[in-house]
């Protein structure tokens, strides 16, 4: 992973995976070479979402040349249990399944196709039980995976008796499937005595390894987890890798043979959780002016048959709930309810659409019912400088306004609205709706606890630098930022510097690549182990220059010079001294965020380093005979902070969006009322392609100061335009209502083509 | 019982024992060690697999090893000549037409073919031609300025 130095001069733009990419030669984990030896895993699922094993046949299947093990849970060393948050998993079903695609049996076989063909081989009978997939009838029944969640902020009760207007409604999210490209999957090797290495797909290394560990009842010491990249995560990875990790290093512990398992697509798509769908009820209340005066929310979230991350999940869709405006009085309950599904889990913004796409509904509802547009609400309530969240902390540096304004301002909103206006009024079939769509997002893992990170850095005695941390490159351009980091503390080029593996044994204790919050953690910690270095050859060449005052001493363009141009020496002569003189030439960086802290018992406190803030403009056409849409254009204005990388972040923008709009518009997953996905394979799941993008995505970097909390000031750029996705909802709304007026809305997402053809004809 | 098979790949001629269901995805991954062509649905939707079969843009998947017999395969690792990046390549990491990287050797043996069929696209027929590869990563509009970045850079 070392780059070419003349990419130096496009610095702002390093992306040192392209050349990779672009020829093949990235290493994915199915790319790793093989060791003799190894042996294939695959799972056994279960086929009903609900009931009692009563009966498992192996003769046949154990029968089959070539079957080295077929493991129950009986066969664990350890503890059954892989929940991270709360112990309600198992690895592999004891006695009862509570989804399909709960994994029963693994089998290890000769080869892949011997394990295909096992998996085929085996009968098991499981006595029916009755299920949930909804999480409304999950409520009813008081089937909660974690407690229920509730902020508040003032007096809503109080707060309603003064609202000229007064809304209540549903509004309702579907799921949503990762659809990282690269499959699930991991690596086990035997690594002597009890020890086991693992390659895994993960964007928790760390998560990984603790499951292992617990699973084979043996320390956390004695698991290696190395990740070069993956291909994708977008939170599906985060905590729902572990499974398989767990497995081929449950089967190495029984065979003494490196296990292998890299799921197929179908399995991937039955056996993993995916966003977690909502159904949410609100009730607004505005004055005459249109000042939200109270909002009252409650969330039924589809948490799937065991927690996940779905209580965190919840959280953050409480945090979300106001989006970007201010209310003073709110109140906001959320329950994560236990259905027979998948365990669903994280996805690029984390319970926080799900949380702002409420609010959205209720505003437009609003809007609707008041007669206005609801950019008129939007406007009149966006956040100011130090507005108050439901869950305590007030706004700092605030940009809402400022995109907002800017946004309208750059795209030339009044006009377009003009030019739609009589597009619409001269066009009887074809209509097209505008949308705005302002985004809040706080940066910071929600649990305080998980906000910190660890750097190695080693200069080698010819001056080439290695650089380990606990970041997880997954497209998300965080080893080009990482690179940056180092290069910009040492003052050297990037082609000296070379990004290790990330690696439980040379970083600790990691927290997940989520969150946004990866860059920052980790690139702050990096910049911690590089300044002890810089200290310490500082210290050294002052001593030789006999020079009083560290800080007139520059590290720049190779080379160190004293500030008034009297000593200067290059970067290998420095590290060749420093060698000699036996200073230490490696350092361990730590960082853990300031300011924050939050209480959980109170749901106040200041858990957010930043926010991060943006306004987009949705341009939709619809096709009023068929249904059928396009978007015209997606403008947007982003606070960027001071980006450290402009096409990294602008990638970051552009593809969160359509993320988002995919999840908005035509990502219907969809399970029946037996449990089975009827969306199983990505021939009837459809992402977004390439024809289905906007036909214009523009987006305008809103220079701020940045924050100090934020690496080089450069503002966490991961999960907040997924946000803007939402934008694309409401404007098919707007157009729909310009073709019926009357049109019944029900504010269900996805709003495909079918539900936009009926809701024309409402 | 095994089937021989002789093809080019790359530009050497390369002979092989394979199984009649064998995939040609496999054999290229398997038997070649030639790891860039991905897999990513095994079910022909996303496009990652694709390597050129007589010059001609083929979803690996969806084809048998044997079926390959006698003829002249290119995959990703075939596209550089002499450590110069083809102009498809350069454009792909010139427009940061990438982020995980996975479905970009797809899309670069795609973008290949297509160019070849049509050195001065539209934007519309650049979207046609790459109607068969997902990206879920990059919103596909780099990806686009990519393959006109070479278009341009073949065409002068």
């Amino acid at each position: 992973m070392t780059i070419n130095p003349k990419t130096k001069k496009k610095k702002n733009s390093l992306n040192i995976d392209a050349p990779l990419h672009v020829t093949g030669r990235t290493q994915y984990l199915d790319d790793l070479p093989e060791l003799a030896g190894t042996l294939y895993a695959k799972v056994y699922y279960s086929k009903v979402a609900h009931g009692i094993i009563k009966e498992i046949d192996l003769s046949k299947a154990m029968a089959m040349p070539g079957v080295h093990r077929i493991i129950s849970y009986k066969d664990i060393p350890g503890e059954n249990q892989i929940g991270g948050i709360i112990p309600d998993e198992p690895l592999l079903a004891e006695t009862e399944v509570h989804f399909i695609g709960m994994p029963i049996l693994l089998i290890i076989a000769e080869s892949e196709k011997i394990a295909h063909h096992t998996c085929e081989a085996i009968t098991i009978q499981i006595a029916e039980k009755e299920i949930i997939t909804d999480p409304i009838v999950a409520h009813q029944q008081q089937q909660y995976l974690s407690d229920p969640k509730t902020f508040q902020l003032g007096d809503t009760t109080t707060a309603f008796t003064n609202c000229s207007y007064i809304f209540e409604g549903t509004a309702e999210t579907g799921g949503q499937e990762h659809v990282y490209l690269e499959p699930q999957g991991a690596y086990a090797i035997p690594n002597g005595d009890k020890s086991i290495k693992i390659y895994s797909s993960t964007q928790g290394p760390t998560a990984v390894q603790r499951t292992v560990a617990r699973v084979l009842g043996v320390t956390m010491n004695q698991i290696e987890v190395d990740v070069n990249r993956i291909g994708g995560g977008f939170g599906g990875k985060e905590d729902q890798a572990s499974p398989w990790a767990t497995m081929v290093a449950l089967g190495t512990y029984l065979t003494n043979r490196p296990v292998k398992y890299i799921l197929e697509r179908g399995e991937d798509l039955q056996m993993t959780g995916k966003r977690n769908p909502y159904k949410s009820r609100y009730k607004i209340g505005l004055d005459n002016n249109y000042k939200i005066l109270a909002f009252e929310g409650q969330y039924f979230q589809n948490g799937g048959a065991a927690a996940d991350l779905s209580p965190a999940i919840l959280g953050r869709t409480l945090f979300h709930s106001t989006n970007s405006y201010y209310v003073p009085n709110v109140k906001t309950n959320a329950y994560s309810c236990k259905t027979n599904l998948p365990p669903n889990t994280a996805f690029r913004g984390f319970g926080g659409p799900q949380g702002m796409f409420v609010i959205e509904a209720a505003i437009h509802h609003a809007a609707r019912a008041i007669g206005v547009d609801a950019q008129i609400i939007q406007e009149r309530n966006l956040l100011e400088e130090g507005s108050e969240f439901s869950y305590g902390q007030k706004t700092e540096n605030c940009e809402a306004q400022n995109c907002w304004v800017q946004a309208k301002k750059n795209y030339g909103f009044g006009e377009r609205k003009e030019q739609v206006r009589q597009f619409n009024a001269t066009n009887k079939y074809i209509k097209k709706g505008l949308a705005l769509m302002p985004v809040c997002f706080g940066i910071s893992f929600t649990n305080t606890m998980m906000n910190n990170a660890r750097a190695l850095v080693h200069v080698y005695s010819d001056g080439s630098v290695g650089v380990s941390t606990g970041a997880i490159e997954m497209g998300q351009g965080v080893s080009s930022k990482m690179i940056q980091v180092a290069a910009g503390s040492f003052g050297i080029d990037y082609g000296r510097i070379k990004l290790e593996t990330t690696n439980t044994t040379r970083v600790a204790n990691t927290s997940p690549s989520a969150a946004s919050a990866t860059a920052d953690l980790n690139g702050k910690a990096l910049q911690d182990a590089c300044s002890q270095i810089l200290h310490r050859l500082k210290k050294m060449i002052a001593a030789e220059w006999k020079c009083q005052d560290l800080d007139t001493i520059i590290f720049e363009e190779n080379k160190i010079f004293a500030l008034d141009h009297s000593q200067e020496i290059q970067w290998e002569a420095l590290i060749q001294l420093a060698f000699q003189k036996r200073i230490n030439l490696s350092a361990k960086g730590h960082y853990a965020t300031p300011k924050i802290h939050f209480d959980n018992t109170t749901s106040k406190g200041h858990p957010f380093a930043y926010h991060v803030y943006g306004t987009a403009i949705f341009q939709s056409t619809v096709d009023c005979i068929r249904g059928n849409y396009e978007f015209d254009s997606v403008q947007i204005v982003h606070d960027f902070g001071s980006s450290m990388n402009r096409s990294v972040d602008l990638g970051q923008i552009e593809g969160g969006l359509v993320q988002g709009m995919g999840w908005m518009t035509m990502e219907e997953l969809i399970y029946d009322e037996k449990g089975v996905l009827k969306s199983g394979n990505l021939a009837n799941y459809k992402i977004p392609d390439i024809y289905s993008v906007p036909k214009e995505i523009a987006v305008q970097y809103l220079e701020t100061a940045g924050s100090d909390l934020a690496i080089l000031k450069s503002k966490a750029v991961g999960e907040p335009p997924l946000m803007y996705g939402i934008g694309a909802y409401f404007s098919l709304c707007n157009a729909i209502l310009a073709f019926n007026p009357k049109a019944t809305l029900t504010y269900v997402a996805p709003m495909t083509a079918e539900r936009v053809l009926m809701s024309l004809y409402s | 019982m095994g089937h021989s098979i002789t093809l080019t790949v790359n530009g050497t001629s390369v002979t092989k024992e394979v199984e009649a269901r064998e995939l040609l995805v496999h054999f290229v991954r398997d038997h070649l060690s030639l790891t860039g062509t991905h897999i990513g649905c095994d079910t022909s939707s996303c496009g990652a697999c694709t390597i050129l079969v007589d010059g001609k843009a083929t979803k690996s998947c969806t084809m048998l090893a044997v079926q390959a017999d006698g003829s002249t395969i290119m995959t990703i690792e075939g596209l550089a000549s002499n450590g110069e990046l083809h102009p498809i390549q350069e454009g792909f990491k010139e427009n940061h037409g990438l982020q995980c990287g996975f479905c970009t050797p797809g899309m670069v043996m795609t973008a290949v073919d297509l160019l070849q069929r049509n050195p001065n696209p539209t934007e519309h027929e650049i979207r046609e031609g790459l109607e068969g590869n997902y990206c879920r990563c990059t919103g596909y509009h780099n990806i686009v300025k990519s393959i006109q970045h070479a278009a341009t850079k073949m065409n002068t």
